[in-house]
């Protein structure tokens, strides 16, 4: 029960950062989306049902913000989730670029399926795939950046919260 | 072996299941889920929205004694030409209401201005939207116009306890009705946000444009609320017109429509709240 609250705490701060980030980027029409970030640590290092709990609670957190299908998140992070948890002992677990390489994969395929859900609001549905080609891009850059700094921290709050020891930090 | 099986079987299942159970889930559990969700996450947004004004205070303060004053003078002069205008408001209002009685015509809706600061923006390619520091707990309805200085924002689609989200006309979703300015026939021309191009002004579609009305870039024509639908009062603007191109059915126009640059930096905004008859 603590590993899922650590857990979803730092989801929590992420979601926070990411609302500042998009805020701040409005005026430039830019916005992030960093859905994986809340999925693969879960599904890469944590055990099934901790991670597996918090990918849903992410998922229900970014559905009460977002205007979208209640349950859309919270399916797509689900799905990636099993996904990634049934990939990962295949996976470079320990190592940070197979880290970043694993988010990089799973963020483009959760950017392209959560779009074909959204895109037909659009009045020209051609002319936003260009602005969200963009997004992705600009997306996958940050996430490249962010993903080090991440898991690092999850893997610190678990270790202050002592639900894991100082080695697997 | 089998168990083994069930152990690599057992995260489909439980996606499985997961999914089984959202879809037979009542939609009051939904809602609550969702309602609990958003709660949980306001403190955080309005906390994070009062540190960015703390931190607009502070560099305030670095300003000099000088620019100051100056900037008191200037505020002075505007509301020197502001009073002005609120006479002449207050005699055609006076106007208005002795012509609605002589012709016996239905009156305007009345609105009380609620002002808020905005708590969070959040422009992404599928949506347009911003959260507002004011709920339930002044009374904002759902639906209700809200509008800036440079004219309409769009309307109050969700509204929580101590905050409201507004959706943003240049939001894909929001349709209303404008006519152009200055137009006598006031014909009405159907507006929709549009696509939101990274790095440049967001921008709407309009349709219906009658065939008599020219717009381009060096000569674009100003839409406004046409007030049809009663939600947004008559005369506040939406955008320029800057192309209009007949449309493959011949009869009208369709084109595009350039939305206030500052909608992207918007940071305070006006909610009008329906006065119901009898109520201040």
């Amino acid at each position: 029960m603590r590993r899922i609250a650590v857990i979803f705490a730092g989801q929590l701060l992420l979601w926070l950062i990411m609302a500042e980030l998009n805020h701040l980027l409005t005026g430039t029409r830019v916005y992030l989306f960093v859905a994986a970030l809340y999925v693969v640590h879960g599904a890469m290092l944590q055990p099934w049902r901790a991670g597996f709990t918090a990918s849903l609670l992410a998922g229900l957190l970014c559905d009460s913000t977002s205007p979208v299908v209640f349950g859309t998140h919270l399916v797509l992070f689900a799905a990636a989730h099993v996904a990634v948890f049934h990939l990962r002992d295949r996976l470079p677990r320990e190592d940070v670029a197979g880290n970043v390489v694993v988010m990089l994969l799973v963020n483009l395929g959760l950017f392209i399926v959560f779009s074909f859900t959204q895109v037909h609001h659009s009045p020209a549905p051609g002319a936003a795939w260009l602005r969200l080609a963009v997004d992705l891009l600009c997306s996958q850059v940050f996430i490249a950046l962010v993903t080090p700094w991440f898991f690092a921290l999850q893997a610190r709050a678990l270790v202050l919260a002592q639900v894991e020891r100082e080695n697997f930090a | 072996m089998p168990t083994k099986r069930f152990d690599q079987a057992r995260p489909f299942l439980t996606l499985g299941l997961v999914v089984a159970v959202w879809l037979l889930l009542p939609v009051v559990l939904k809602t609550f889920a969702r309602a609990s969700f958003f709660e949980l996450t306001a403190p955080v947004t309005i906390a994070a929205s009062r540190i960015r004004d703390l931190q607009e205070f502070w560099s305030l303060r670095l300003h000099s004694k000088s620019e100051l004053i100056e900037a008191g003078r200037d505020l002075a002069r505007l509301n020197s030409s502001y009073e002005m205008a609120v006479q002449q408001n207050a005699e055609l209002r006076t106007e208005i209401a002795r012509l609605e009685n002589v012709l016996r015509l239905p009156s305007f809706q009345e609105y009380r201005y609620e002002h808020a600061r905005v708590a969070r923006r959040d422009f992404s390619g599928w949506w347009q939207r911003i959260v507002i520091r004011k709920g339930r707990n002044f009374g904002i309805p759902v639906g209700a116009p809200v509008v800036f200085t440079g004219g309409v924002v769009g309307r109050v689609s969700e509204v929580h306890l101590t905050t409201s989200v507004v959706d943003l006309i240049s939001n894909p979703g929001v349709r209303l009705a404008g006519v152009i300015e200055g137009d006598p026939l006031g014909r009405p021309i159907s507006f929709q946000g549009g696509v939101n191009p990274t790095f440049a002004p967001p921008t709407g579609i309009v349709e219906f444009v009658p065939l008599d009305i020219i717009a381009t870039p060096q000569s674009p024509k100003r839409l406004v609320t046409s007030g049809l639908g009663g939600v947004f009062p008559p005369g506040l603007s939406l955008g320029t017109i800057t192309k209009a191109e007949l449309g493959s059915d011949g009869l009208f126009k369709s084109g595009e429509i350039k939305l206030d640059e500052r909608l992207g930096s918007v940071s305070e905004v006006t909610v009008l709240v329906p006065l119901t008859p009898g109520t201040d």
